[in-house]
């Protein structure tokens, strides 16, 4: 693998959140945590593919987990973001870091 | 306590959509916790709901994971195939929204319009009348010389009932209006009176009680009547008691004998059937000179045809012109099936809609394959790759088959519910009358039509790309040049789509504007009256209590009554209204002129009107005078004649002073002196020929079904219940029918042309838009794939408007051909149409030329568009794009 994979804005979202809520993150949790400090709602449809994209691009990885009677003993998926993952979003950061140098003033507020 | 479960349909739905194994199920888990965290409450299950809609739609349009594709499918490689083939189909019709929603949109309109008028056609002419064995009815009566309608003489009647050999039995009934007394409010009934085997004849045998028998006919036996079902349950409070009650019609006491099924109708739904016993004894009746309305109503024996039998009675009829000379001569007969009677009208007015709707249809068609074929060659790199990586031809074709069928299902679906609502309007424009329209529903015929007209679409124009899309070669589409013969090819195909599209555009707005001249003609035709500040109402003075003294006098009192209303301008009456037609039509004689053969006597419509009527209707007056105070019983009696019956009569003569005398010249009836000739009124309807009329004075002739007519000062529909309460105030027995304004009688009389009118115009306009719609793709189109060529003309010096005039020429010239085509269309189907116009020839060459000119700047506009885009054309950006 050259250069690393290009991260959109959502996927990028998501991997953040998935490292945000640390070892619990399951799908439940992170629209949550998308709606809580991203502040957008997100379609379940949308989620759940995107976290498949991202999985076949190897940038994550899942394990299934018991499930638990609240929800009718389905399994629970536990994601984790993979070295690869981490090597994406640090790309992107840069990216963005670079891109937003010496601009910043433009957007600082005046009291 | 056990947690409640989340919403059944929505989780089936999941498990059918998302993905097996711990991956399906634990998105569903997710969607159950948080669903119980949100407290189970309406609020969390409609959320529930969303997410289940968007994963499936998600789910199911996203390509399958290679992962989870894999094991042991490969045995249902067909369905697999279609699965794919749908996956795809579904998520390349989401990606270009607009295309989908042009192509949805003229499916829809298409095949909504065609299942509409199809519904129409099936209720009204196709279906079986609910009757046994319908096609064995049969509708005959007498013709006279010219073929006109005249209803069945009683006693000829009697001859063919007991001669004819054809018929099991042979009925008679005519329509009659009924006035009910001894209830709370006296009541008009409509009904019809029959012969004892009335019921028979038509196979229906009452659900109470009894039908009536021969002896019912005989004029001892007591006045009976039959009443239909819904009279029964909203007017009888459906007292199964009913049988044996008295009901006091017309003032005779008739006993309630039988109850019709529900659902049982006869021509127009009536309120009841009255025995013949009541007027089996009148003199008229037996006289066979008189035409009374009478229609006989057979049922054939089993193997013979209406031909035969309408043979058969004509040769009775023959045998009763030599035994009765004086009344028979030139007497024919007219036997035809029942069920095409009731739809004579009709009949051509739907199935011209229907051919117009089938253009529209096919319209719709060409231009969904026309954007077919485009998208087919928009994607020929896509389909050339597919092919060069293995996609077999077939297996690419079947891929564009599965693309069409599913739009044109699709729009087949939504054209389901634009004919359920287009079905509606037409109902509700549909003019009063139209025979059976209480069945016509968008049924289980209907549906299957749309689905069929869906998949017409879908098979026959998916083909054209599919064709194309088999025939896609390799390499050479691979090569994306200029030069590729595919784009080109199906370029042409676009072409001649294109064509054929303007002219079956150009045939449908001839149709259009034929109709909107035929309603402009028949709106500015000279009527004679002034139909302005009208209304009209009517009543009869039915019973033995009513002699003729008391008629004349109850009429005197009312008009004056009338008359004193608050804002009435003038008040009269008249036996029959203009617009409306008359029943009474009758030959006659005039003193000074020799008295033609039998069968060449004029007959001109006698009607009876009240002093006043011609100031009230605001005819003109060419000679003589109207009617007025001097015109008493005992006055001499006088007519007044309209100009019509002047010019035949008296061509070139002084009317005034001759004399006419009604009925044969042995006929014992009064010679009447003409005192005045009024200008001609329409008669039957705006677009027949006004017949020769002659007004009687009504103390002459002081009939007892009378139509009064009021002129307003102010809305004439305001002075309805003025007129009803005076009526009241007089006599509270006397129920008051039909009470309509003289511009809601012409506005009824016109329904049929408006509503062909209405249904050409908007098919029409739906063409066009498509046509054009359809024309600015394709040079739109053909300007894309030339913007090389337009790049090297503008860097090699051509002007701008050279360029704007090649690409106009270019589109002009689809179209004036199409307009060419469809020129000769129009002529080759204008007898068709003809029938239905009036004033206009269906070849008018106005119309035609005012159509094609509209065409042709609607395609100068669709062309201009993108020609203009093509001189904006950059020649280095064009040049180095290559």
């Amino acid at each position: 693998m050259a250069a690393p994979a290009y991260l959109g804005e959502f996927e990028q979202l998501l991997l953040l959140a998935i490292l945000r809520l640390g070892a619990a993150a399951h799908g439940l949790d992170i629209a949550r945590e998308l709606e809580a400090r991203a502040g957008r709602v997100v379609s379940r449809g949308a989620l759940y593919t995107s976290l498949d994209r991202l999985e076949d691009k190897g940038l994550l990885r899942w394990k299934a987990a018991e499930g638990t009677p609240a929800r009718n003993g389905l399994p629970r998926r536990l994601y984790i973001v993979t070295p690869a993952g981490m090597v994406a979003l640090r790309a992107s950061r840069d990216t963005l870091r670079r891109m937003w140098r010496g601009l910043d003033h433009l957007f600082e507020e005046t009291p | 306590m056990t947690p409640p479960d989340p919403p059944r349909l929505a989780e089936w739905l999941l498990r059918r959509t998302l993905p097996a194994g711990a991956r399906g199920e634990s998105i569903v888990g997710d969607l159950v916790e948080d669903w119980r965290e949100a407290g189970a409450t309406p609020r969390a299950t409609l959320r529930f709901w969303r997410h289940a809609l968007s994963l499936s739609l998600r789910y199911s349009v996203r390509r399958p994971r290679p992962r989870d594709q894999f094991p042991d499918r490969s045995e249902h490689m067909f369905l697999d195939n279609l699965r794919n083939d749908l996956r795809y189909a579904i998520r390349s019709y989401v990606k270009a929204p607009t295309f989908t929603l042009i192509i949805l949109t003229t499916l829809a309109l298409g095949i909504g319009a065609s299942t509409a008028i199809f519904s129409m056609v099936n209720g009204i002419l196709l279906q079986p009348l609910p009757l046994p064995d319908p096609d064995r009815l049969v509708y005959a009566n007498e013709v006279n010389g010219k073929g006109v309608i005249i209803s069945l003489a009683w006693p000829n009647y009697v001859d063919w009932r007991a001669r004819a050999r054809s018929f099991e039995s042979l009925a008679n009934s005519r329509e009659e209006a009924y006035t009910l007394t001894g209830v709370d409010r006296a009541q008009r009934l409509r009904g019809r009176r029959v012969t004892g085997n009335f019921f028979q004849t038509l196979g229906v045998s009452p659900s109470l009680g009894r039908g009536f028998t021969d002896e019912d006919d005989r004029p001892n036996t007591p006045p009976a009547v039959v009443v239909s079902d819904p009279f029964w349950r909203t007017q009888l409070g459906a007292d199964p008691a009913i049988i044996g009650r008295i009901l006091r019609i017309n003032d005779l006491a008739h006993t309630v004998v039988g109850v019709l099924p529900r659902g049982f109708q006869f021509v127009r739904p009536y309120d009841v059937f009255v025995s013949m016993g009541p007027m089996a004894a009148q003199r008229n009746l037996l006289d066979r000179g008189n035409h009374m309305g009478f229609y006989a109503l057979g049922r054939l024996k089993p193997g013979v045809t209406v031909e035969a039998a309408a043979a058969e009675l004509q040769s009775i009829a023959a045998s009763l012109e030599r035994d009765y000379p004086n009344t028979n001569t030139g007497v024919g007969v007219r036997g035809e099936r029942l069920a095409d009677r009731l739809v004579t009208d009709i009949r051509l007015t739907l199935l011209v809609l229907f051919g117009a709707v089938g253009f529209l249809l096919l319209i719709a068609c060409v231009n969904v394959a026309n954007l077919l074929v485009a998208r087919g060659a928009a994607r020929q790199h896509e389909l050339a790759v597919r092919a060069a990586l293995g996609g077999g031809r077939l297996r690419l074709a079947s891929q564009m088959l599965v693309e069409s069928t599913l739009i044109s299902i699709a729009g087949g679906a939504l054209g389901v519910g634009v004919g359920a609502w287009l079905l509606q309007a037409l109902i509700a424009v549909a003019p009063e009358g139209i025979p059976r329209i209480e069945a016509v529903r968008l049924d289980g015929a209907a549906l299957l039509f749309a689905l069929g007209a869906a998949a017409v679409c879908g098979i026959v124009f998916g083909a054209l790309p599919a064709f194309q899309a088999s025939a896609a070669g390799g390499q050479q589409a691979l090569v994306r040049g200029r030069a590729a013969g595919f784009a080109s090819r199906s370029h042409r195909l676009r072409r001649g789509l294109m064509v054929a599209e303007t002219a079956l555009a150009l045939v449908l707005l001839t149709g259009a504007g034929l109709m909107m001249r035929t309603l402009h003609e028949l709106t500015q035709v000279e009527t004679g009256f002034r139909a302005d500040h009208l209304v009209t109402t009517r009543f009869v003075l039915a019973g033995e209590q009513w002699t003729r003294p008391k008629r004349i006098a109850f009429y005197d009192e009312l008009q004056s009554r009338l008359r004193a209303l608050p804002g009435v301008t003038d008040a009269a009456f008249t036996y029959s209204l203009p617009i409306d037609g008359s029943n009474w039509n009758s030959i006659f004689i005039v003193g000074d002129k020799p008295v033609p053969p039998r069968a060449q006597l004029p007959s001109a419509a006698f009607t009876p009107v009240s002093a006043g009527y011609f100031e009230t209707m605001g005819m003109r007056l060419i000679r003589g005078r109207f009617f007025d105070a001097t015109d008493t019983a005992t006055s001499p009696k006088v007519t007044v004649i309209n100009e019509s019956l002047a010019k035949r009569l008296w061509p070139g003569e002084e009317a005034v002073g001759k004399r006419l005398k009604q009925g044969w010249p042995e006929t014992p009836s009064d010679w009447r002196e003409v005192v005045g000739v009024v200008a001609d009124v329409k008669l039957n309807g705006v677009a027949a020929e006004t017949p020769m009329q002659a007004y009687l004075p009504l103390p002459h002739e002081p009939s007892e079904s009378m139509a009064i007519v009021v002129r307003a000062q102010g809305d004439p529909a305001a002075a309805g219940p003025a007129i009803e309460s005076a009526m009241q105030q007089l006599n509270k027995d006397l129920p008051l029918f039909q009470i309509r304004t003289m511009d809601d009688v012409l506005g009824t009389s016109l329904a049929r042309q408006r509503m062909s009118m209405l249904v050409f115009v908007v098919f029409a306009v739906v063409a066009l838009t498509l046509a054009s719609v359809g024309l600015y793709g394709v040079v739109a189109h053909g300007v894309t794939e030339r913007m090389h060529e337009i790049g090297v003309r503008i860097a090699l010096g051509a002007e701008r408007r050279h360029v704007l005039g090649l690409i106009i020429r270019q589109g002009l010239s689809m179209a004036l051909l199409g307009t060419a085509i469809g020129v000769g269309g129009a002529m080759a189907l204008s007898r068709w149409i003809q029938s239905l116009l009036f004033g206009v020839t269906a070849t008018d060459p106005a119309t035609l030329g005012a159509v094609i000119a509209m065409l042709l700047a609607v395609a100068v506009v669709a062309c201009t568009v993108p020609a203009w885009r093509a001189t904006r054309v950059d020649p280095t950006a064009a040049l180095r794009a290559e």
